[in-house]
């Protein structure tokens, strides 16, 4: 019989007996937490955002961070330095080779930060190896892998957490508590802020490319077709291109404040039916006829939104309006909303309850506020919603099968292939 | 017909006749062009750059017809050009797109070929059954894991049998992959209406790998598809 990771720990310490010189912080006295109760984790593709992530898991008695896999060695090296201070060690392991982390048994879940184009490659990989997965958004970069991501999520029963920080961010979670729970009456718009649509097919000039462990390009490409080396692309300015950033970039926001409209709108079981477009504005329709209004907002207070503060929200109903940003605050139609009680200030882009809602369910097996299911249909009218902006016209979605209706020109645009040897 | 009619279908003309399409006895003509395709076809043929062409490919992914077929399945041997062409022949829904691929297999090496039967996966080409059974079985080829896994996704009857034999007699390396794909083909057969196939697939996977997350995973398929009964 195959034992796991915490049998295996618990079955030796019973059939050895205990040494006399175990630390007390082994067997969780002093504070902290027994080998057999924490949750052992890798990393694969950490840059700036995801050390921020990285930073939130550290945090966590639970959590023992053991490797890093990166295809560019001053971020694997810089990630190893970070995770070696925090424990006082030398125990974290670097790799360029993702394989090495989810082939090792003792690593329970994976952070996948990567850029877009890997996201869904590398979870649907984590999730065959066993691995439960926190991935930062957008998790897809096309409508199609939205969907095969959750598939495999499910198929291979892990949990999945998208870091779409804001389902657990107090604020953000206070609107849609008053939108979900009829305080605002009837809810018949929601607003997603989104920023400037726009996709880029240049190619930048190339450039020689480094040595394989300095920077494996070919591995940094994965799913994406080839192109030349350009060191701006791995330098995190890959942004704003076709190849490598999804949906025209209404999903870098979108993956927030459109699955906040979803779940506000009490609709995470659903998609919008149809999207009509004036000129950067979308307009969705959900099947009960709540209207989902995707509209420019941005890092400098475009758009006219009451909050300040990037990645906007509003959800209006019969009785009243709420609307929250990064900022930490709310700003409401009327005062008596406000009772209970204002929420906390509390940045959007802060994970730290993101994170531990994951590694509660880790340890429970249930889902987690951003879970795959949700994820989908959050990505899926990203994704849709751009296709209908690309088309220029009015499309009809059917949110059971999840296709565009008789609309051949759109449904073709729903996959790209991936660049071999990389597929679902 | 006018002169510019005329003109613009100078280099569909061209392309057509560059990617071996002239008129053969017997063959059947794809339909001609339409504007925007004509338009990216003669980039295609004409010395561009290779990203004009990539491009010229990515256009194509989404208004591309039968004439587009052979010039994007000339591109399939391309190493920087494959997968953009690939990308068009994956959208063609006419089956001359997916023939085009099924023919390229023996012509094609390495990533090129795990590229094509990817798509073939990608359009589940019930064609290229055979076709994959036998790279499933020809080590030598290299793409078996890539074969195992388009026969997941075709996931039709007849693919499912060629899973079963690759989990009861194919190589032990391959049990895993295929297991994974069995996973996928046992979802598409029940959604299908073919609970009986996917049952006796999932009876395989379950021989095949029987202890660890995967064959948890082949268990709660199994499960899943009783329950539904």
């Amino acid at each position: 019989m195959k034992l796991s990771r915490r049998q295996f720990l618990k079955t030796t310490a019973v059939a050895i007996g205990m040494p006399t010189l175990i630390p007390a912080s082994a067997l969780g006295k002093n504070g902290s937490v027994a080998p057999s109760n924490r949750i052992v984790m890798g990393g694969i593709g950490i840059g700036p955002r995801g050390r921020e992530d990285l930073k939130a898991f550290l945090s966590n008695p639970d959590v023992q961070f053991v490797m890093i896999a990166d295809v560019q060695e001053t971020r694997r090296e810089v990630v190893r330095v970070m995770v070696n201070r925090q424990y006082n060690n030398q125990d974290c392991q670097k790799t360029r080779e993702m394989f090495d982390v989810l082939g090792r048994d003792d690593i329970d879940a994976v952070l996948i930060a990567t850029g877009d184009r890997w996201h869904a490659v590398a979870s649907i990989l984590a999730a065959k190896a066993g691995k439960d997965i926190y991935c930062e958004k957008p998790c897809s970069i096309t409508l199609r892998e939205s969907q095969e991501l959750a598939d495999a999520i499910n198929r291979y029963g892990r949990v999945f957490q998208a870091g779409t920080q804001r389902r657990n961010v107090d604020n953000f979670k206070f609107a849609a508590h008053l939108a979900r729970s009829g305080r605002l009456g009837k809810i018949h718009t929601v607003h997603a802020g989104i920023l400037q649509l726009d996709e880029s097919h240049k190619w930048l000039a190339a450039e020689p490319e480094p040595a394989i462990d300095v920077v494996d390009w070919d591995r940094w490409l994965g799913p994406a077709p080839w192109r030349p080396f350009n060191k701006d692309y791995v330098n995190g300015r890959w942004r704003g291109y076709y190849d490598f950033h999804g949906g025209a970039a209404l999903p870098e926001w979108g993956a927030h404040t459109i699955d906040l409209c979803q779940w506000g709108a009490s609709a995470d079981d659903t998609v919008p039916v149809e999207f009509e477009m004036d000129g950067q504005t979308i307009y969705g329709r959900y099947p009960s006829g709540v209207k989902l209004v995707m509209r420019r907002a941005g890092f400098r207070g475009e758009g006219n939104w009451v909050v300040p503060g990037t990645c906007p929200i509003r959800y209006e109903g019969s009785e009243g309006w709420v609307e929250a940003a990064d900022s930490g605050k709310v700003a409401v139609s009327s005062p008596s909303l406000l009772e209970p009680g204002t929420p906390a200030i509390m940045a959007g882009t802060d994970p730290s309850k993101h994170v531990r809602d994951f590694l509660d369910c880790v340890k429970s097996r249930a889902k987690p506020a951003a879970n795959a299911d949700v994820t989908r249909r959050g990505h899926i009218v990203s994704h849709a919603a751009a296709i209908g902006w690309r088309l220029g016209r009015k499309v009809q979605f059917d949110p059971v099968k999840e296709t565009f209706v008789n609309d051949d020109e759109a449904n073709r645009m729903c996959s790209r292939a991936r660049r071999a040897p990389w597929h679902a | 017909m006018n002169v510019f009619a005329l003109r613009s279908l100078l280099p569909v003309a061209l392309v057509l006749s560059l990617a071996g399409c002239t008129t053969l006895p017997g063959v059947r003509q794809p339909a001609p062009p339409s504007p925007k395709e004509a338009t990216q076809l003669a980039v295609l043929a004409s010395p561009a750059e290779v990203h004009e062409k990539a491009r010229a490919c990515q256009e194509l992914a989404a208004v591309a017809g039968p004439a587009s077929v052979a010039p994007l399945a000339a591109l399939l041997n391309d190493e920087k050009l494959s997968s953009y062409a690939r990308s068009g022949l994956e959208s063609i829904r006419d089956a001359s797109a997916g023939e085009a691929l099924r023919q390229a297999l023996p012509r094609l090496e390495g990533r090129q070929l795990a590229g094509a039967v990817n798509s073939l996966g990608v359009r589940r080409e019930q064609a290229a059954v055979s076709d994959l059974r036998m790279l499933a079985f020809d080590p030598k080829r290299g793409a078996a894991t890539e074969a195992v896994a388009a026969l997941g996704l075709i996931g039709t009857p007849d693919a499912a049998k060629v899973l079963q034999d690759v989990l009861a007699r194919g190589p032990a390396e391959l049990r895993v992959p295929a297991t994974h794909a069995a996973l996928v083909a046992a979802e598409l057969l029940a959604k299908e209406g073919n609970a009986s196939a996917a049952k006796s697939l999932l009876d395989a996977a379950a021989k095949a790998v029987p202890a660890g997350d995967l064959a948890t995973a082949v268990r709660n398929r199994k499960a899943a598809l009783t329950a539904r009964r």
